[in-house]
């Protein structure tokens, strides 16, 4: 079934001469893990923020075309309603982050929604333990690394149970580990909860190891809409939009590799594939 | 010490703490000799920023001393040392004031009390090569942030300083303006310029650095070529860093003949074709 249906979309903002989002037309079903990426100025920025609402109800503009968000108009639906189908992380967790510890952060949304405090103790250790960071309950939010902090954006976005994760690069400030431990809980929370992942992400490496499903943005267009690997075939097409191929994908892609059996997409992928490869 | 074979920057037993709170750097000593190409690297909070802006005095040290051609920062003033060292930050908008890029370009040469012709001169030359010829009358809010920080590059350019301090250059950037910017920054570096930049991307520290430091809460854990770091993930990972994947792809397949410090996927493919050719050679 598909949870997000959007249909001939385009988007310009208010005094914008050309829009930044043209005639996307896409459906992503329950459960899936997708990634999105492109150039800067792409338009994933403005398709994310027009997946939880921001756009059209806090920033004008001349939308045209559908998007249907658990078969519902997202035009017909409060922010608020929104928010309880798609949670959203974005880039910097400093800028989302209020409170000085973690348990009085994740307390604030459910509080703001009038939860009896039975019903906010057990989603705040829910949440915890699906972010992977129980440990955390009772830490100041000062002294988090970046990783650290944005598992507790993470957290604060599900404890409003959302079906759809929706996050706007949120590894750009992360160092690798950090960039790690965030898709880790991703996948954990996409694979064993079945929560949707919707990820704006310009590492290519993290989205070709993780992602189920691959979109790529260029100039307000969906320019390509498959499976990694079929996403990373296109390696001339993807150095001229400017889109990172991952290192061992790329070395495939010199040495001949062109499907999904010759396109490896993580280093364990790749020694197996050299393996044969150099024995052969 | 001749002026010669002194280092251009000398840090000597640097600690470093935020309104007495406890230390960000713990006795760093470190040389930077002139014409190097530095990245340093190291896990969010491990200190990079706070040590590289000890090079222009933005910071003094709570204890320790840092030279910048043999002259203690200590008494020096940052207009001062900024003829010598050029900063660039991470986030442009912290930098940028002007109502138009030309303006915030020639800032710091007016400061100079350069004439008006050199600083049109520099001005020009500097828009031009951070790609930015034409904007001289632009609003600087009206560019991408990629652009911006191309304007904060230049203005830091224009100085003909002998130091370029970059933190966190691509940071934001996509793919083609990172390596636009780095492209740059290289050019700078083959001209003469001595280049300390901070990055969290391992493939641009391949790509472009010589040497790198890597910190790791506020001390050094390593100072050496950057090959020799990247051989050594079990360390790498102290600083939460990891070796970019084609390094680490080289290591898994260590046994087989391929290095344990392969930087680039073409270095990588190179080495695989003559694996594959030898192959052959001795089945055949």
């Amino acid at each position: 079934m598909a949870i997000l249906e959007i249909k001939n979309f385009t988007f310009r903002y208010p005094q914008a001469a050309r829009p930044a989002l043209k005639d996307i037309s896409l459906s992503v079903a329950k459960g899936e893990f997708v990634g999105i990426t492109g150039p800067t100025g792409a338009g994933k920025t403005t398709l994310a923020c027009c997946l939880n609402g921001i756009i059209p109800h806090f920033q004008g503009g001349e939308a045209t075309g559908r998007i249907e968000l658990d078969g519902l108009s997202i035009f017909n639906k409060s922010t608020a309603q929104i928010s309880r189908l798609v949670g959203s992380v974005f880039q910097d967790p400093e800028a989302q982050i209020i409170s000085s510890e973690v348990e009085q952060e994740l307390a604030f949304g459910l509080e703001n929604l009038g939860f009896a405090p039975v019903e906010m103790e057990k989603r705040i250790s829910e949440v915890l333990e699906l972010a992977g960071i129980p440990d955390l309950r009772h830490r100041s939010t000062i002294g988090l690394s970046g990783g650290q902090k944005q598992r507790v954006a993470i957290a604060c976005a599900l404890a409003m149970r959302p079906e759809i994760l929706l996050l706007d690069e949120p590894t750009s400030e992360l160092d690798p580990v950090g960039t790690e431990e965030v898709f880790q809980v991703l996948s954990r929370l996409n694979h064993e909860h079945g929560i949707t992942v919707l990820v704006v992400e310009q590492k290519t490496e993290q989205l070709a190891a993780h992602a189920g499903r691959i979109l790529v943005l260029d100039d307000g267009a969906l320019v390509m809409d498959g499976e990694p690997w079929q996403v990373f075939a296109r390696q001339r097409e993807l150095q001229a939009i400017g889109v990172k191929i991952p290192q061992v994908t790329k070395l495939a892609g010199m040495l001949g590799g062109s499907d999904k059996y010759s396109l490896p997409l993580t280093v364990e992928q790749a020694r197996i594939y050299i393996e044969r490869l150099v024995r052969s | 010490m001749t002026a010669a074979r002194q280092p251009l920057i000398k840090v000597e037993n640097l600690t470093y703490q935020y309104n007495g709170a406890q230390p960000v750097l713990k006795n760093i000593s470190l040389e930077i000799g002139r014409g190097e190409c530095l990245a340093v690297i190291g896990q969010n909070g491990s200190g990079k920023t706070t040590l590289v802006k000890h090079f222009n005095g933005l910071l003094k040290p709570s204890s320790g001393r840092v030279y910048i051609n043999g002259r203690d920062t200590g008494p020096q003033k940052v207009s001062t040392l900024a003829r010598t060292v050029g900063y660039v930050f991470q986030n442009p908008d912290h930098q940028i004031f002007h109502d138009t890029v030309g303006k915030e370009v020639a800032f710091g040469l007016k400061n100079l009390r350069l004439p008006a012709e050199e600083i049109e001169r520099r001005v020009n030359e500097a828009l031009e090569a951070v790609g930015l010829t034409g904007h001289y009358a632009t609003y600087p809010f009206n560019l991408s942030k990629g652009q911006r920080q191309r304007v904060a590059l230049a203005s830091v350019l224009a100085m003909h300083t002998e130091v370029i301090v970059l933190d966190e250059p691509t940071t934001g950037q996509d793919y083609r303006e990172s390596v636009q910017i780095m492209e740059m920054v290289k050019n700078l570096h083959e001209k003469g310029h001595t280049i300390v930049f901070i990055t969290h991307d391992m493939s641009l520290v391949a790509r472009y650095a010589a040497r790198t430091v890597v910190l790791c809460e506020g001390e050094i854990l390593a100072d050496a070529p950057v090959r020799a770091v990247f051989a050594q993930p079990e360390l790498l990972a102290r600083s939460y860093l990891k070796p970019p994947q084609i390094t680490l792809l080289a290591q898994e397949l260590g046994k087989r003949a391929i290095p344990p410090d392969v930087i680039s996927v073409r270095e990588m493919y190179d080495l695989l074709q003559k694996a594959r050719a030898d192959k052959i050679g001795c089945c055949g």
